[in-house]
């Protein structure tokens, strides 16, 4: 039989090796966590609509991520972004154009101010139908 | 020896590796919001989530949490989040009011249309204070007549109309008569920067809050709710109840210079006002005070003044008209009319364009008050959405002495009693 009690040097040699290695096992995945960190993502400014089928003449879509209005008139798509251009809150449709919940803003149904406290119109978006006859709205 | 060292030295790096790894995975999963007013990121909604929204007119999507609160906003520590946040729990203290609630567009405002509310706010006399250390002063011959000149902070206003257009801070220590000194220590309770009293039937925030957040509803406290604080509410529509807080709350005693809060729990408006000597017409003890006391009263209208009366106005013909006028109306004719606006933050009235409304003698609307095609009016409670009908005292019985509006002289024939 052979002798293979550890000693009281290797012991502290073996303890302190497997300290130092899951310290830096920790380590490891600290950094890695630090480097793997998520920015936080910019608001996207652009929006994929899927087919422009989906959105027949005459038809007026309310999107509420965007947020924003779609609307297929005669003349094509038009988008008017339902942000009130007061302090930002968002506008909601009535029959005679929108209303902003918060202040008391009203708009035309082409998004003219009829009344106060906003003093701009409502913002139109760039839509655009791409070559695969999808919809994509841009909030820029 | 050395070896000794080195393990323990690496059982330490552990250690901290191990606590630091252990904090990191306390922390909560992060909410982030990114507000349409500011486009930054904020995280305040980790811990915050379960708050309701402040009001209508400033819901969290578009405001955010720091832009009127303050605080690190992309803090998940709570210590350091809440570290750099303005007037504490409450932003509108009006030591910070300028930062939070302030802005063009927001509650600095312009004078039309009297939106420069903090303006408005921080030189009313229920902020300045300014009536009741005049009147002090001037009871202990330390100034020549009741004309303010002092105020709770140093403020100057150079386009106040009402011939008073500074006020230095009042400041008791410097006082030499013993009695205004005494007033100081006991008196100065019940302005707009003050702390309540201890009793919970008195308390209420400080700033725009002490009147906008309700901290009381009739006839009941949330006691949980008043011992965390946690009210994250902004309304126009203020019970009787909110402006007890300071007001039927207790008396001076003159002898002792002191402040008593009454021990009772005022429950019954009429029963339990503070004077027993006081009359009341049914009009002062069913409405809320807001429902005929107007903004520019309550607020101020931008002016400093000595007293309470230099800028009350509203008397009982502003309403009931007199023996030969009916009172003054407007007709609603243009859409941006601000009778609009207040009718849309706090809805107890659906007012259209053609509607008939009351105004007052400065051309405030009584945008809750409307004429009926009978003759008669009606009103709707701004705090309780009560509607009550009434009528004017032009065809009636009624002997009024127009030049008699005070109070006491209604109260000969139309007080209840008590």
């Amino acid at each position: 039989m052979s002798n293979r009690t550890l000693s009281r040097r290797d012991f502290l040699k073996l303890a302190s090796v497997t300290i130092l290695t899951a310290c830096g096992l920790l380590g490891l995945k600290g950094l890695f966590r630090f480097l793997n960190t998520q920015t936080e993502p910019l608001p996207p400014t652009e929006f994929e609509l899927g087919p422009a089928s989906n959105y027949p003449p005459g038809s007026r879509t309310v999107l509420p991520d965007i947020p924003a209005l779609l609307m297929h008139a005669e003349s094509g798509f038009l988008a008017i972004g339902l942000v009130c251009t007061h302090l930002g809150c968002t506008v909601e449709g009535k029959p005679d154009g929108f209303v902003c919940p918060c202040h008391g803003s009203r708009f035309d149904p082409q998004g003219n101010v009829t009344r106060g406290p906003a003093s701009k119109p409502l913002r139109y978006l760039r839509v655009e139908v791409t070559s695969l006859n999808d919809l994509r709205i841009y909030t820029n | 020896m050395r070896r000794y060292f080195l393990l323990v030295a690496s059982f330490s790096l552990l250690l901290g590796l191990l606590i630091t790894a252990w904090q990191e995975n306390r922390q909560p999963k992060a909410i982030s919001l990114t507000p349409t007013l500011t486009g930054q990121v904020e995280y305040c909604l980790t811990c915050h989530a379960d708050l309701a929204e402040i009001s209508t007119s400033h819901p969290v999507n578009t405001f955010g949490c720091v832009l009127c609160h303050g605080g690190e906003r992309l803090s998940l520590d709570a210590n350091l989040a809440h570290s750099t946040m303005r007037g504490g729990k409450n932003p509108s203290d009006f030591s910070v009011v300028q930062a939070s609630c302030g802005g063009d567009n927001c509650h600095s405002g312009t004078a039309g249309n009297f939106r420069n509310h903090i303006q408005r706010a921080t030189t009313s006399i229920q902020a300045t204070y300014a009536g009741a250390i005049a009147n002090i002063r001037y009871t202990f011959g330390v100034q020549p007549d009741l004309k303010a000149r002092m105020g709770i902070f140093d403020i100057r206003e150079p386009q106040s109309t009402s011939g008073i257009t500074e006020l230095a801070v009042f400041n008791p220590t410097q006082e030499t008569n013993l009695f205004i000194q005494a007033f100081g220590q006991n008196c100065l309770t019940c302005h707009l920067s003050a702390p309540p009293l201890p009793k919970s039937a008195y308390f209420r925030f400080t700033g725009c809050a002490a009147c906008h957040t309700p901290t009381q509803s009739p006839g009941r406290m949330d006691t949980e709710q008043l011992q965390s604080n946690q009210i994250h509410k902004l309304t126009i529509s203020i019970s009787y109840t909110q402006c007890d807080t300071c007001h039927n709350r207790g008396n001076y005693n003159l002898r002792t210079l002191t402040f008593e809060p009454r021990q009772d729990l005022p429950a019954d408006r009429l029963h339990d006002y503070y004077q027993p000597i006081g009359q009341f017409t049914s009009c002062e003890w069913i409405l809320d005070c807001i429902d005929c006391h107007t903004r520019t009263e309550a607020m101020g209208d931008g002016n400093l003044y000595s007293v309470k009366k230099d800028i009350q106005y509203i008397q009982c013909k502003t309403c009931h008209g007199t023996l030969t006028d009916l009172p003054l109306t407007i007709t609603l004719a243009d859409p941006n009319d601000l009778a609009f606006r207040f009718a849309l933050l706090n809805p107890v009235i659906d007012i259209i364009l053609g509607d008939t409304l009351l105004v007052t003698e400065k051309d405030e609307p009584f945008w809750n008050i409307r004429v009926l095609p009978d003759g008669t009016y009606e009103l709707f409670g701004k705090a309780d959405g009560q509607r009550h009908v009434f009528r004017t005292v032009k065809g009636s019985a009624c002997l009024q002495d127009p030049a008699r509006q005070d109070s006491g002289s209604c109260h000969e024939c139309h007080s209840v009693e008590r």
